[in-house]
């Protein structure tokens, strides 16, 4: 039945679509105004990939101290005055206008074409700055600084060791996570994306000793590569269709193309323009864990938890939003496009959820909740809100952020420990208040809890999914409710588990085992620097509490976690514009055609919400999302709060009935996603490697080789008895030869004849 | 000035040859960097004074000393912006090279690094030969310094590998040569006089001869080339054997040069000279890359010899690379040389890396050697680098050539927009694209094990590594168990620190001096590849100048052969004329090409 319904919906969303004006796109952005005098806005990019350099210098000259942190924080910090001075630059009062800031000349060719429509090839360095870059930009650079000076206390064991090599990263990452933002054209968002990669790769394998790391931090890469060929055919597809992938020109050609046949190639096939979409799309679920390309985020948590916290919750895995709301007008063009970002997004949003709720590891329940909550994110970009999608990034970039950097802090002064079975009472160990309450404040942020940041920026997703008269939208808008509560119960599991009822922890024993024979070694602790802790008995373990770097830098971001609501606050209180709004609306994410008409529709009173007798839309969404979430809260309490036994009684009796055995054993084992790859993929891929191993050794080279080589030798052989020097031998020959000659002579001449 | 340069750019290699044979052998390896360290200055000096970097051209054009005026047979050196930069490549990698086998030779030194200097020689000649014979002869010249190099340097199975690879890459230059002479003597019927110099045979070639002529002859170019450049299909097998077993230079030479003979074959002589074989067999050809990138990076994945690995990554690369100059437009054939050139420097230095760690270990094998980050995290940010570098990572050099290639073949359709249309198109370009997610798989797990996890050293050589960290820790690790007394265990390491060439644990000054260069010129180019691209264009232009035409009537014919029905059946009995009934419908390709010979002006 849900079939049927989706069917019917992507037949009507289709229609509802095509029937915008696609002229509404284009004509909304603006051309961007060369800049030069804003050259310096590249020192967002020069600072990191300076510290990048020094943190290199400092490996050379083998710095045993901080030193290499404080650089990398300082140059961030300094990124991050600077990215404020450019958005008080670029905001004229009420609106933004794009701006494009040459650099220099990067991958640039013209050739002289015979007949050809395009007859160059440009992605220059050039900078393309509006409202969304600034957004995104903002909450990169200072979250990327908070989150570094929480590191220079989080890593402060490996002094001397990783220290530098892990700093190197987080350089290396920011300069690619702004080159990815700030970057003009499509080119150099494709450097940026695999500069992430690149950074996500070498952090996720810091702890490089652990075969399980080196295997998640290749994983995380060759899946996202997978992602990123996507990406470059959609790259050259744009580049066939509209003759440039620079921002600035290609919002231009499409207004062109949208408005009158203007400077498109008269040539380009259908299918390529249609398949663009797609492509992009690609490359957008690979960088931000989509399915089916989601599996490389959960392993990714062998990484720091600095390094999750940062790229893997709050900025690099919001690439992927940042592309499609940077070429929205190219999806819109499309009117299968969105829906289908809507349906992955919002199908991602349940399967993480689903397998968060069963995880025991509080990073692995974080790493399925920020998958989950980047589903929510396409959601909101598949139903034309872009400006819920980025006003969630932006909240989830500061709640996500929290949430993991309190797990860093459970993990740093718990001996490593995540197992949130072997958690319980944190709220009464001394040390550990302040990441108690600040956990709180992060979980009532993800579980949407009414007036949170988190409620309003997921109410706005949600309330444009209903927005819609679209029955698959509204479908989807459901699921999505269903999600939220999901949500709510499995951040509250953290909550209620870790920080709430009776006192009791103890240190990862697996953890502190591998420190121990790695002393003797004389060499880093593989378990995160908590291990350096190690050497405590499970008896005598003291958890130790964070210190003032890691508390302050906790409140900081739970301060910014509670006051990403602002923006909606001022706007729902004081009247004024939500400034994420005017942020996203200025830019080239403007939603044309979605928003217009759901804005259209939102006065509608017959819409799927009308029992709650709420005739605004988005008020009723936010009731009934609210009710679930809550209902979520209070299940999670009864189940992990007032009745833990209850969970396992519930859990033994599902398992023990044959028809919902299934159930927990998918949610635990992630609907076994990797395990099928794994069959399907990686198995037949490595047996064919070993056949044509086989093949080349042997049927090429061996044999086609080797055999012609042969031949003269097997030639030599069959004549080699004829020259034994017996003269009867060379008679006979001679006679043979004599008689084969006639024969030919007498063919010929019977021809003749 | 410049045919001076050009004269000495081969003469410096030349008397570096003679005098390390003349000289004692301790001074043989000081002459040999001594004198490829002249070449590189001599090369930048030439490309100081070169005059035809932008409008692609020959330059120079009076370097011209007559041998057999009889049979128009001369000693003539001139080359484009694209043979320059091979020539750069060549002349700036063969210093690194004698520096980096100061102490990975130490038996016959005297020859090896003679050896070496002829072989730059060699290689130099074909990049900058203008004469079809003085190409040919460095062409197959290069064939003996290496031969020797491997029979003498290399490992268990050096002689199975030297003669393979001196058999293999001859007999197919044997045809490349019969395609040569072939067009030489149409020539001469045609004009009564015989001429090799290379210009004259591809134009008179390219514009005097009929389908079936051209179709022909390129299959014989072809032939020597493809089997040099290894990037085809079946004929790859000979590449990963001698890489194998060729000492660590040899190999960096071979992948980095000597591979770039085959594709500079290509580009030089074999596209020019026969633009209607070229369109026929356009197809074939690149599905032959493509199944070369795909069958290459799938071995790779399942290697355990880590040189091998690279030797198998180097085929599928240069399929790219192939791939890239058959999609016969711009952007592909640009693609294609920036291909070439950071090829031979990011593999050239993998290959380098590797030599660093078996001078060490003396192993490559995967399963016995890992984690070596531990050990040498020197060496393994190098390695960490310049496999990212070979991977393609944007920022770095590799990324350029590879993106352009796979462009250039996805836009190389019928109705292409760039004004080149080709016969490739986006099929072609996704089913290559696997490559490059396989290409992440196999640079990765080698990473994975060579440079990650837990450190593995082979339990005899592990004394190489001079640094005697116990590794009890690992249980991968055969050496020194936590048994061993410490006492015994020290004098073991003194004893052997003495014997061996004293290498220390992890790269010294002088191998991180030859890394550094090659860094920062992947990291260079990676960022600013403007110049190199300037002047890549106006030689792709000349290429490209009668190919859209071609295309455009092989897409609108299904063929360009002439069929029996329109009478060009005869054409191939009726050599010279037969051009006639051919191009009576082509025009504009014949006036391109003359209008571009003659702004070549020869």
């Amino acid at each position: 039945m849900i079939l049927s319904i989706a069917s019917a919906a992507i037949t009507s969303a289709v229609l509802s679509s095509s029937s915008a004006d696609p002229i509404a796109v284009a004509t909304l952005i603006k051309p961007a105004i060369a800049s030069p005098e804003l050259a310096w806005a590249g020192l967002i990019l020069c600072f990191p990939a300076l510290a990048a350099v020094l943190c290199a210098v400092c490996g050379a000259m083998r710095v045993k101290s901080k030193l290499p942190g404080m650089i990398t924080a300082i140059a961030l910090i300094a990124a991050f005055v600077t990215t404020l001075s450019l958005y008080l630059t670029c905001h004229d009062g009420a609106t933004t206008t794009a701006r494009t800031i040459h650099l220099f000349d990067w991958i640039t060719f013209a050739w002289r074409g015979e007949s050809g429509d395009w007859t160059n090839f440009l992605a220059p360095f050039t900078l393309y700055v509006d409202s969304l870059t600034l957004l995104w930009m903002l909450f990169v650079t200072g979250l990327g600084s908070l989150i570094t000076i929480y590191a220079t206390e989080y890593m402060e064991e490996d002094q001397g060791k990783g220290y530098v090599r892990f700093f190197g990263g987080i350089s290396v990452f920011l300069f690619a996570m702004g080159t990815l933002v700030l970057g003009g054209n499509l080119l150099l968002l494709y450097l940026g994306w695999e500069g992430v990669g690149l950074a996500s790769y070498l952090l996720v394998g810091y702890n490089y000793d652990r075969p399980s790391a080196v295997a998640a931090a290749k994983k995380a890469f060759i899946v996202n590569r997978v992602g990123d060929l996507g990406l470059a055919f959609g790259i050259f597809l744009i580049w066939l269709n509209y003759g440039t992938i620079e921002y600035d020109a290609l919002f231009q050609a499409l207004a062109d193309t949208t408005s009158s046949a203007g400077t498109t190639a008269a040539n380009a096939s259908e299918w390529s323009k249609a398949a663009i979409p797609y492509l992009l799309m690609l490359g957008a679920f690979g960088k931000s864990a989509q399915f089916p390309l989601h599996v490389w985020l959960p392993d990714a948590m062998e990484g720091p938890t600095p390094v999750s916290a940062l790229i893997h919750a709050a900025t690099m895995v919001t690439a992927g939003v940042y592309l499609i709301a940077r070429t929205y007008p190219l999806f819109e063009l499309q009117p299968l496009a969105l829906p289908v970002v809507a349906c992955i997004g919002c199908f991602s949003a349940l399967l993480a959820a689903s397998i968060g709720m069963a995880q025991y590891d509080i990073k692995r329940v974080m790493a399925y909740s920020t998958i989950s909550q980047l589903g929510y994110m396409f959601l909101g970009l598949g139903v034309g809100s872009t400006f819920g999608a980025s006003y969630h990034v932006f909240t989830h970039a500061f709640f996500k952020a929290l949430l993991f950097l309190c797990c860093g802090a459970i993990m740093h002064g718990m001996g490593g420990q995540l197992d949130l079975r072997k958690l319980s009472g944190l709220r009464h160990v001394k040390g550990f208040r302040v990441t108690s309450w600040t956990l709180l404040i992060g979980c009532i942020c993800l579980s949407g809890f009414p007036f949170s940041s988190g409620f309003y920026s997921k109410d706005t997703i949600i309330g444009a999914a209903f927005a819609s008269d679209d029955p698959l939208f509204i479908f989807l808008g459901w699921v999505a409710i269903v999600t939220a509560g999901m949500t709510a119960y499995y951040a509250f599991r953290v909550w209620f588990r870790v920080c709430c009822g009776e006192v009791l922890y103890e240190p990862d024993l697996a953890a502190h085992a591998a420190p121990t024979a790695n002393d003797a070694h004389g060499h880093v602790a593989p378990h995160d620097s908590a291990n350096s802790q190690g050497g405590h008995a499970a008896h005598d373990f003291h958890p130790h509490g964070p210190r003032f770097a890691i508390n302050g830098v906790l409140l900081v971001i739970a301060v910014g976690a509670i006051l990403a609501a602002l923006p909606s606050y001022l706007a729902e209180f004081a009247h004024q514009q939500n400034w994420i709004q005017s942020m996203v609306t200025d830019s080239s994410a403007v939603a044309g055609a979605g928003s217009s008409a759901h804005d259209a529709h939102a006065e509608h009173a017959n819409h799927a919400l009308s029992f709650t007798g709420i005739s605004d839309i988005h008020t009723a969404t936010s009731v009934v999302a609210s009710a679930v979430g809550i209902l979520g809260i209070c299940i999670a309490a009864f189940f992990h709060l007032t009745n833990r036994k209850a969970a396992d009684r519930l859990r033994h009796a599902l398992l023990s009935n044959a028809l919902t055995r299934w159930l927990p054993l998918a949610m635990e084992n992630k609907w076994y996603v990797d395990e099928i790859y794994h069959v399907v993929l990686r198995l037949p891929a490595w047996a064919i490697g070993h056949v044509l191993h086989f093949s080349d050794a042997h049927v090429i080279d061996g044999f086609l080789v080797n055999g012609t080589a042969r031949i003269p030798l097997h030639v030599a052989r069959v004549f080699q008895p004829l020259y034994n020097g017996a003269l009867q031998g060379y008679a006979s020959t001679m006679a043979g030869g004599v008689a084969l000659i006639s024969a030919w002579v007498f063919w010929i001449w019977l021809q003749a004849g | 000035m410049l045919p001076t340069l050009s004269y000495l750019l081969l003469l410096i290699p030349m008397i570096a040859t003679v005098a390390i044979l003349c000289a004692p052998s301790s001074l043989a390896k000081w002459i040999a960097t001594i004198g490829s360290l002249a070449t590189f200055f001599v090369a930048i000096g030439f490309a100081w004074m070169f005059p035809a970097w932008t409008d692609g051209t020959f330059a120079p054009t009076d370097a011209t000393i007559p041998l057999l005026p009889s049979l128009g047979i001369s000693l003539s050196f001139g080359t484009d912006s694209v043979g320059l930069l091979l020539v750069l490549m060549t002349a700036f990698l063969m210093p690194l090279c004698m520096i980096g086998s100061f102490t990975a030779v130490t038996e016959r030194t005297k020859e090896y690094f003679a050896w070496f200097m002829a072989l730059e020689a060699a290689m130099l000649t074909v990049f900058i030969a203008k004469d079809a014979i003085v190409f040919y002869t460095g062409y197959e010249f290069t064939l003996i310094p290496m031969y020797f190099l491997i029979a003498i340097y290399g490992g268990d199975n050096k002689r199975v590998a030297s003669i393979k690879f001196f058999l293999y890459t001859f007999f197919g230059s044997i045809l490349t040569l019969s395609g040569v002479i072939y067009i030489a003597a149409q020539y001469k019927i045609a004009n009564g006089m015989w001429s090799f110099d290379l210009s004259t045979l591809t134009d008179f070639c390219s514009t005097k001869m009929s389908a079936p002529q051209q179709y022909w002859v390129f299959i014989l170019l072809m032939a020597g080339f493809a089997v040099k450049v290894a990037s085809f299909f079946p004929v790859h097998t000979w590449l990963p054997l001698v890489h194998d077993q060729a000492p660590t230079a040899g190999s960096v030479i071979l992948a980095a040069s000597l591979l770039k003979l085959g594709s500079w074959g290509v580009y030089r002589i074999a596209l020019p000279a026969a633009p209607i074989g070229g369109v026929e067999l356009d197809q074939i050809f690149a599905i032959l890359c493509i199944v070369g990138i795909l069958n290459a990076a799938l071995i790779c994945w399942v290697q355990n010899d880590a040189k091998k690995l690279i030797a198998y990554s180097s085929v599928s690369h240069l399929g790219f690379c192939m791939l890239g100059m058959f999609s016969l437009n711009a952007i592909g054939v640009t693609g294609s040389i920036m291909y070439m050139i950071n090829h031979g420097l990011s593999t050239g230095a993998l290959f380098l890396c590797i030599g660093m760690i078996y001078e060490r270990y003396h192993t490559k094998d995967m399963d016995q050697l890992g984690g070596l980050f531990r050990r040498m995290p020197i060496w393994s940010f190098f390695m960490v680098f310049f496999t990212l570098a070979s991977l393609g990572l944007p920022g770095l050099n590799g990324f350029i050539g590879e993106f352009l290639c796979l462009m250039g073949c996805f836009t190389a359709e019928p109705q292409s927009v760039a004004g080149y249309p080709g016969v490739l198109g986006p099929w072609y370009a996704i089913v290559a694209g696997l490559g490059l997610v396989l290409c992440a798989m196999y640079l990765l797990m080698m990473l994975g094990k060579l440079v990650w996890g837990p450190l593995r050293e082979p339990a005899s050589a592990a004394h190489h590594g001079g640094d005697h960290g116990h590794s009890g820790a690992n249980p991968g690790a055969t050496t020194h168990s936590s048994g061993g007394s410490a006492a015994q265990h020290a004098s073991v390491t003194e004893s052997s620190a003495q014997s061996h060439s004293a290498l220390p644990a992890d790269l010294n000054a002088r191998e991180i001096g030859i890394l550094v260069p090659l860094a920062v010129f992947c990291l260079a180019v990676g960022f600013y590849p403007k110049p190199m691209l300037d002047v890549i264009a106006p030689s792709v232009e000349r290429l490209l100048a009668p190919y859209p035409s071609l295309v455009a009537e092989y897409v609108a014919k299904g063929t360009l052969m002439p069929r029996d029905d329109d009478g060009g059946g005869m054409a191939s009995i009726t050599p010279v004329q037969g051009q006639s009934t051919l191009h009576a419908n082509s025009e504009p390709p014949l006036a391109t090409v003359t209008t571009v010979r003659e702004s070549v002006g020869q």
